[in-house]
């Protein structure tokens, strides 16, 4: 069971592969063919069967009609021998036996299915015959139960079912025989009138009609004694045999019979006058024929369908899912690389394709965008850091401040020197930071606080320095240098040509998610237009240059925590210049 | 949605060609008429009363399975090499299935097996062959019938007396057997002295003839056994014409309207019949159902009864004496 399972799997996986069954185009198609195989499954085995059920009930009624038919011709026949015998009884009369005998001869004569006529007296003897024979002594008609029962019930139509008529030497003729006893005109007398009719008229009654290609019709008297039967000589040597006593215990009717497998409508139906019974026997088999040719016309018309079917459904969805396949060939090229696709979406069919592809495009757009802003946000952050280590080893600032320490050095203030040095080594510890680019706001005051010493005895203490944090904002993290080229810029262009003693004021304070860090001079200021074009300046690649450090430390911040942060001046000629930095808080 | 215009083309085109195959496959149906087959009967003899409703059976059997019945036969039954030659002519003929009543248990047996060598199925009634390349024997079985014969006998006469036997054909299968299954009855009663066998050749002169010989010949007799339709109606002749009726008791075969005659007027005693319309009958039947390939039993026995005056009118029995002529 289970490998079978297995197995069956194994031929699905095949199937599929072959077929590539997850395929739109081949999903659509099955589907389209199952269903259409369905409904015409259904509607074909639907009317199938009711056009079935209706040939079943045609053939039964039209049987039921063609043994009527029988019937009332089989019924005018008895009667016609009934009126002869009628004829024979009306003219019984002792004294005119000569009358008798002329009618007995004309009506034989005419009427070839009568065999004999004969009138018996009380005591079996002939009274008149035709045709006439010698009578044979061996039968007793006087003893046949025939002959009693008619002449015990006078008047009585006495039908008698098929045997052997042996009145007269020689002749044995197979007879159905009418008798009637009467009386006689003018005589206390009960003479007993047979007729005996060969089967020819029962036999074309019978014969002529037809049920089908094999039916047939048969007759039983009320004894379920055969009268006719188109095979009645294979029934009496008993290879056929007949249910009878189905027919016999049935009332008038249509019945299915199965023999042999073989299904039949037995059809009965009961003679007036004499209690036979009419057998109607059709096969089914005809009505197998009509559901034959019904049969293969349904399989005709459903392979036709069929094949209908799979061609529109093979059509249809190759429309729709062409499209899609190119869409995804399409796509093929953007997965190995190619963004310079613009799907044509005129061409796309569908609309829910066409929105398909317009979106791909858009995304594909967007991508390439992101892309160029990535490839150019990455150059400039590279220039940026390229800049900022410029700045760390700014070579001017490290000789001049190295002259500084040689001439301090010389006029013997070694605890300058010392304080010099150690400066810088911090300055230059905390520059590199192991090549991170986050540390602490702490060191980054700390950095600054070097830079500031060292400047400050450079410039022979021209100005003054303040550095003031929230203690808070210490332990939060920072981009690192930044403050640096902001305070070069106050030194170089705020504070050196002062006069009077500059000032500068770095403040670090925490505005909700917000760290800002202010650097105040109180140089020149900036002049207005300046001040404008400051942060926009085209990069001239001037390191040092006042302006350039600035616009470098924005973008940093820009490129890195996003557009809201950077830097924003605010600057009053002969006042000073306030820098604000903002970064986010970084835990 | 723009529609392609080639494959529909392609699929009108599929459905007319489809169309003509429908119209071709019908006709065939209709044109195709039915090839009749043909079942040749060879019987013993061409014409005589009981092989006439032999004829009738497989008539009836032709007409229902609806195959054609061509009955043949020599003019008499110790014509063998003429039927032996008849036999060898169904080869050349353009026969479906032979039915054959063999004139003779042995020498039939050769021509026979070319026959069947020829592809043509053969079924034996009424006479057997000694083949067992034949597809079915139906008959009656004549070992039984002879039994009943002298069963028959025994008890008209009592278990004393002269009796002579009329048979037919030495040779021929079915006087072979009755002759066994006769003697075997009398076997048991050794107070029945079998004075003479004959053989009248299954003709009613020569066992009229042969009947005054042994009239002549053994006085004292007290009845004769006569083994088909012709050795009874010859014996029956004869004793009826010396005036013995009634003193020569007679049990006959088979049931010809001369019998039955001779039965009422109580010349014969009684008469074992057999069903020569079922022989006929299942011949053809069973022909046509090896034709159809469908199995048959090897032997069938068709029956055989025992009638005599009291019990030949009697509806089961006026059935089998008295066959309906299907005109």
């Amino acid at each position: 069971m289970k490998r079978k399972l297995l197995f069956f799997k194994g031929i699905y996986k095949a199937i599929r592969n072959t077929f590539r069954i997850n395929s739109i185009q081949s999903v659509i198609s099955l589907a389209f063919t199952a269903v259409t195989v369905f409904a015409l499954v259904f509607v074909s085995v639907t009317l199938y069967s009711v056009f079935s059920k209706t040939a079943e009930r045609n053939a039964a009624s039209s049987t039921q009609q063609i043994i009527e038919q029988v019937n009332i011709n089989l019924d005018n026949y008895l009667m016609e021998m009934m009126e002869v015998s009628n004829l024979i009884s009306n003219n019984l009369s002792i004294d005119n036996l000569d009358d008798l005998s002329n009618i007995l001869s004309v009506t034989t004569g005419i009427r070839k299915d009568i065999v004999t006529l004969a009138v018996f007296d009380a005591d079996g003897d002939i009274v008149v015959c035709n045709p006439e024979g010698e009578y044979d002594k061996n039968y007793k008609v006087s003893e046949q139960k025939w002959f009693q029962d008619s002449l015990n019930n006078i008047g009585e139509y006495n039908f008698i079912s098929p045997h052997v008529q042996r009145l007269f030497v020689g002749m044995r003729p197979w007879v159905v025989s009418l008798c009637r006893g009467t009386k006689v005109q003018g005589s206390p007398e009960t003479w007993v009138v047979m007729v005996d009719m060969n089967f020819s008229v029962m036999e074309q009654l019978c014969k002529k009609v037809s049920l089908g290609k094999r039916g047939y019709i048969y007759v039983i008297d009320q004894y379920g004694d055969i009268v006719y039967h188109p095979q009645q000589q294979l029934i009496y040597v008993g290879l056929k045999h007949e249910d009878i006593k189905f027919a016999l215990e049935k009332e008038d009717g249509s019945y299915y019979y199965d023999l042999m497998g073989e299904r039949r409508i037995i059809t009965i139906n009961t003679v007036n006058y004499t209690n036979w019974k009419i057998i109607g026997i059709s096969y089914l088999d005809e009505i197998v024929e009509n559901r034959k040719s019904l049969s293969t016309l349904v399989i005709f018309i459903s392979i036709f369908s069929l094949l209908f079917v799979i061609a529109a459904s093979l059509f249809v969805s190759a429309k729709i899912s062409e499209p899609i396949k190119k869409l995804e060939r399409e796509m093929k090229k953007v997965e190995s690389g190619n963004f310079d696709i613009d799907i044509d979406i005129d061409d796309q069919g569908e609309d829910e394709v066409k929105s398909l592809s317009r979106a791909f495009n858009m995304m594909v757009k967007r991508i390439r965008n992101l892309m160029e802003q990535i490839i150019s946000e990455q150059e400039a952050k590279r220039k940026s850091e390229l800049k900022a280590l410029q700045a760390q080893i700014n070579p001017h600032f490290l000789y001049n401040t190295l002259d500084s320490i040689v001439w301090m050095n010389e006029n013997k203030d070694y605890a300058g020197v010392t304080t010099m040095v150690a400066a810088l080594s911090q300055f230059f510890r905390i520059s590199i930071s192991r090549g991170k680019e986050l540390i602490p706001v702490s060191d980054e005051l700390e950095h600054i606080k070097s830079y500031l010493t060292i400047q400050k005895i450079r410039y022979k203490n021209k100005f003054t320095f303040s550095i003031d944090a929230q203690t808070e904002a210490l332990e939060y993290k920072t981009l690192k240098l930044i403050l640096q080229p902001i305070v070069e810029n106050a030194i170089y262009h705020g504070v050196e040509q002062l006069y009077d003693e500059g000032i500068i004021n770095i403040k670090v304070s925490v505005e909700g998610k917000t760290v800002l860090f202010q650097v105040t001079d109180n140089g020149y200021g900036i002049k207005p237009d300046i001040l404008k074009n400051i942060l926009n300046r085209k990069e001239d690649g001037k390191a040092g240059q006042g302006g350039v450090g600035l616009k470098n430390v924005d973008e940093r911040i820009k490129l890195f925590f996003g557009e809201q942060y950077g830097i924003e001046i605010f600057s009053t000629l002969d006042v000073g210049t306030t820098v604000n930095i903002r970064i986010p808080v970084i835990e | 949605m723009k529609f392609k215009v080639l494959p529909v083309i392609l699929f009108i085109g599929l459905l007319l060609l489809a169309l003509p195959i429908g119209c071709i496959d019908n006709n065939n149906n209709l044109s195709v008429s039915e090839q009749k087959k043909t079942v040749k009967i060879i019987a013993k003899r061409k014409k005589s009363e009981f092989w006439d409703v032999v004829r009738m059976g497989a008539e009836a059997a032709g007409k229902e399975f609806n195959v054609n019945v061509e009955f043949w036969g020599p003019t008499n039954e110790l014509e063998i090499d003429k039927q032996i030659e008849m036999v060898r002519e169904v080869i050349n003929e353009k026969v479906d299935a032979l039915v054959l009543a063999a004139c003779d248990y042995v020498k039939l047996v050769e021509p026979t097996e070319e026959v069947i060598a020829a592809k043509i199925p053969v079924i034996v009634i009424d006479s057997d062959l000694k083949s067992d390349k034949v597809k079915s024997f139906i008959g009656t079985d004549n070992v039984g019938a002879g039994y009943m014969v002298g069963k028959t006998l025994v008890d008209i006469i009592g278990e004393n007396g002269n009796v002579a036997v009329m048979s037919f054909i030495k040779g021929a299968a079915s006087a072979d057997q009755r002759e066994e299954g006769f003697f075997k009855a009398i076997k048991d009663h050794p107070g029945i002295n079998i004075v003479t066998t004959e053989y009248c050749s299954s003709n009613i002169d020569l066992s009229e003839f042969l009947t005054y010989k042994i009239l002549n010949e053994h006085e004292g007799l007290d009845a004769i056994a006569a083994l088909n339709a012709d050795s009874t109606v010859g014996v029956a002749r004869a004793v009826e014409k010396r005036g013995l009726a009634g003193k020569i008791r007679i049990v006959g075969f088979d049931s010809t309207p001369d019998e039955i005659e001779f039965l009422e007027r109580d010349v014969i005693d009684a008469l074992i019949i057999q069903n020569p319309f079922s022989m006929g009958y299942l011949g053809v039947k069973y022909a046509v159902d090896t034709m159809n390939g469908k199995p048959v039993p090897k032997i069938v026995d068709t029956g055989s009864r025992v009638i005599n005056k009291d019990n030949m009118y009697l509806p089961e029995n006026q059935k089998l004496l008295f066959p309906l002529t299907d005109e």
